[in-house]
């Protein structure tokens, strides 16, 4: 747009494009506040109280929002420098049946498993993004690639069934620690909040001083944003994408334990899916998939309007196609939403 | 001839948000005639040529083309019309074939509703024929130079029937002799009786190619004259207000010591990919000296400050470099900005700039390891260092946080070079600094690079323009098919020994 003859009459066309840029601005938290509002009206009442609002639910929300909240914290880092890691509910599940056989089969503690587990999905990431960097392959492909060997490993480690996860005290049993760790509750202000949701504040709120404070986050914006400005600005840009799929695979590994405490087991078909979860939360989010533009928090607000989008057609009892169907046209609009800005 | 104007637009106005791009403008476009449009970036051009090729339908006034009012709804409404533009930025799609492009959207098709290939290749053969094009019209577009691809363009738009065709700024990209050869085209046209509005920032081709010539500024029409009663001095003043007494503004400067010493320079392309070889290209540069770097499109310019800034692979360069008295192997540009290289490239939109991030964060991109503790960035420091630069290169932002592709191209460059000078360089090199910049930010750039040379930088500066060269440099080397053919002194750079060095074993060639 040209821009040399400003002349700042403040017309009310004005008023209302400043208007509108804040509404696309906050658009994620304004989406979610629309979906919230329209769930706690579609609720159903149970004793005269409103389900959906209960405290209890809204944890509850948070809290299934947390493992793909926290895989999609790290695919946000990767989407960022205009990357794409499909691998991380393969890594998942990896993760997964790592602990379940850390824990059970080898009897190994809480935090040596925790340890592990980190490790393998940081592995995994290093592996990615040296590929990617190393042989110029597009991460689309590298990590597609990924998702099937991860979870062939899986399979082969786990031997082909789900390794179940009985906790206790005795010999055989894995630590009640690791299941209090990642599956407990901890009472605040008389309501016992989930244990992931400390995870998924944590996760995002270290991942969006990292983006915001730091030298590395400048880069990881740098590097989306003009790959060859960056490079010929004295970017380590091989350096900066390798670190982003690193701790994508860390956070999966991350979001490995929490759900294997969960479901009480290791599977290697766990995590089925999760990639594409994650990728509409960071999606919905406002975070471009060209990189060099979004935010950790606006995948964190994706992640639970997916979330409020499950409960609210779970507690009307609504079928899970229509559950799928409905997140497809969110994304869809989500997406619209910021083309037509453009 | 028809002696009403072809085109006649009356108080034309447009606004955006906050923005008054065009305020009453009128102008008429006489039928056949060449009308050159001239005016500062942001002057309202490029509004004016939207609005006309139908990418803005909304705006206040009217448009008359061709005896009746212009109502366009769409750039498809505008082509039916008989009106095409020719971009900065070329449309083709470097994929398909010529004659694909010519004809994209609008294939021939026989009478089973297939493509009819046969009739397409035909039809482009006799438009290319009419420009001198000897390509073949089943070639992809990705193997043309650009000044090919140029003509392809306006192929397309002679396959339109169009009657008007406005051409925005297309030599920006063009060599010397695909110049010539775009003007020939052009003097064809007219002759066959096209009426053509010619956007450019270089006089010289104004006054070469067109009849009448429109200054616009500030989104005011300044007025129109015939071309023989005006010349550059006046345009000048008209586009930005004031006389600019001298565009050049040369400082003296005290030449120091050594600032970059390059020896026996080789760069070897991998074998097979192409591209140019530099040979054995030697000189040196001192504190307080411009030093330019001439030679037509693919002598080498743009590669020599690419190895030296260490931004082709190791493997294919040779030689020694030696910055401030200290020899360098420079690997990356990391290791270049290291060593007090600092490079701005020729071009801001894809190498120089992430478009899309902030003014400040683009600024501190090179520099930012001196604004970091354990990583975390010093933000007052930070913020403080930008607004130094801002107020230094006096860059016009609505804030260090507004994005930096919503600047005009003048503002962009001096982000760029601010980037640049964050580095603190020893030497400062310079790739076209100032492409696609209007007149009157391309004058700051001139006082900035001058200043700095007069504290002490030494600077490196490729361009394409001579007169460029010849004003700011101090020495010139010149280049040809990879080697250094002449280093001439400010004295001794005289446009004739330049183009005589520049093209000197062509000329062995011939001879």
């Amino acid at each position: 747009m040209d821009q040399a003859a400003t002349t700042p009459e403040r017309t009310t066309q004005d008023r209302l494009a400043r208007l509108g840029s804040v509404l696309f601005r906050f658009r994620s938290l304004f989406g979610l506040l629309a979906i919230v509002a329209l769930a706690a009206v579609l609720s159903p009442s149970r004793n005269g109280a409103n389900v959906f609002l209960e405290p209890r639910n809204l944890l509850n929300i948070v809290r299934f929002a947390s493992e793909n909240g926290i895989i999609a914290v790290g695919m946000t880092l990767v989407i960022l420098t205009a990357g794409i890691d499909l691998s991380v509910g393969a890594v998942l599940a990896l993760c997964a049946v790592g602990a379940a056989s850390f824990l059970m089969r080898y009897g190994w503690g809480t935090l040596p498993t925790i340890l592990a587990v980190l490790v393998i999905g940081a592995i995994v990431g290093f592996v990615n993004g040296f590929v990617t960097t190393r042989f110029n392959v597009q991460s689309f492909i590298t990590t597609l690639a990924m998702l099937g060997v991860a979870r062939g490993i899986a399979s082969l480690w786990a031997g082909g069934y789900a390794i179940p996860l009985a906790f206790g005290d005795g010999p055989g049993l894995a630590p009640q620690s690791f299941k209090s760790m990642f599956a407990g509750s901890v009472p605040i202000l008389g309501v016992g909040v989930p244990a992931p949701v400390f995870y998924f504040v944590g996760v995002g709120v270290v991942a969006t001083f990292l983006l915001r404070r730091t030298g590395f986050g400048r880069h990881v914006y740098a590097v989306g944003g003009n790959e060859t400005a960056a490079r010929l600005s004295g970017v380590a840009v091989d350096r900066v994408k390798i670190i982003v799929f690193v701790i994508s695979g860390l956070l999966a590994g991350l979001a490995a334990l929490l759900h294997a405490a969960l479901v009480n087991q290791g599977s290697h078909i766990d995590g089925n899916g999760y990639e594409l979860n994650a990728i509409a939360a960071v999606v919905i989010g406002g975070t471009s998939l060209n990189g060099g533009v979004g935010t950790v928090a606006g995948s964190m607000i994706g992640a639970i309007t997916l979330s409020v989008l499950d409960n609210i057609l779970g507690l009307r009892n609504i079928q899970s196609e229509y559950q799928a169907i409905l997140k497809g046209v969110i994304i869809v609009l989500a997406v619209m939403v910021q083309r037509q800005r453009r | 001839m028809d002696d009403a104007p072809i085109l006649d637009i009356r108080q034309v106005s447009k606004r955006f948000p906050g923005v008054r791009a065009l305020h009453d403008v009128s102008f008429e476009v006489a039928r056949g005639e060449i009308h050159a449009l001239v005016g500062e970036n942001g002057a309202g051009k490029s509004t004016l040529m939207k609005i006309l090729s139908g990418v803005y339908p909304d705006y206040d006034g009217e448009v008359v083309f061709d005896g009746a009012p212009l109502a366009l709804s769409s750039p498809r409404d505008a082509q039916h019309r008989g009106i095409a533009i020719i971009h900065q930025e070329l449309n083709l799609i470097p994929e398909l074939t010529v004659a694909e492009n010519i004809f994209l959207g609008r294939e021939p098709r026989t009478a089973a509703g297939l493509l009819d290939r046969e009739r397409m290749n035909r039809e482009a053969r006799a438009l290319l024929a009419r420009l001198n094009l000897a390509v073949p019209p089943d070639r992809p577009v990705k193997w043309l130079r650009v000044g090919e691809q140029q003509l392809v363009e306006v192929a397309k738009a002679l396959s339109l029937d169009a009657r008007l065709l406005i051409l925005d700024e297309p030599t920006s990209a063009l060599s010397q002799a695909e110049i010539d050869r775009l003007f020939a085209v052009v003097a064809g046209l007219k002759a066959d009786g096209v009426t053509m509005i010619y956007i450019s920032h270089k006089f010289d081709e104004v006054f070469r190619l067109a009849d009448r010539v429109t200054v616009l500024r500030d989104g005011e029409c300044i007025g129109t004259l015939p071309i023989t009663a005006t010349d550059a001095a006046a345009l000048i003043r008209m586009m930005v207000g004031r006389s600019l007494s001298d565009l050049y503004p040369k400082e003296d400067a005290t030449v120091g010591d050594e600032a970059l010493r390059v020896e026996h320079l080789q760069l070897v392309p991998d074998e097979g990919r192409g591209g140019r070889d530099l040979r054995d290209i030697s000189f040196v540069v001192r504190r307080g000296e411009i030093v330019g770097v001439a030679g037509l499109m693919g002598a080498g310019r743009t590669e020599l400050l690419e190895t030296l800034y260490g931004a082709r692979p190791p493997r294919q360069v040779r030689g020694k470099v030696v910055v401030a008295g200290r020899e360098r192997r420079i690997a990356s540009p990391r290791e270049a900005i290291e060593a007090g290289l600092a490079f701005v490239t020729e071009d801001r939109k894809t190498q120089g700039l992430a478009l899309a991030l902030s003014v400040a964060h683009n600024m501190t991109l090179a520099a930012l390891g001196r604004f970091l503790r354990f990583d975390i960035v010093r933000q007052a420091e930070e913020h403080a260092a930008v607004l130094g630069e801002i107020e230094q290169l006096r860059i016009k932002v609505p804030g260090v946080d507004a994005e930096v592709g919503k600047l005009s191209g003048g503002n962009q460059q001096k982000v760029v070079l601010a980037k640049c000078l964050l580095t603190r360089p020893k030497v400062l090199m310079l790739d076209e600094p100032t492409r696609g910049i209007d007149v009157g930010a391309k004058a700051e750039i001139y006082a900035i690079i001058s200043h700095l040379a007069q504290q002490g930088s030494a600077i490196l500066m490729a361009s394409s323009e001579l007169p460029e060269l010849l004003a700011m440099c101090d020495r010139v080397l010149v280049l040809c098919e990879g080697r250094l053919m002449a280093e001439l002194s400010r004295a001794e750079a005289t446009p004739e020994r330049i183009m005589e060095a520049a093209t000197a074993r062509q000329q062995a060639r011939t001879a």
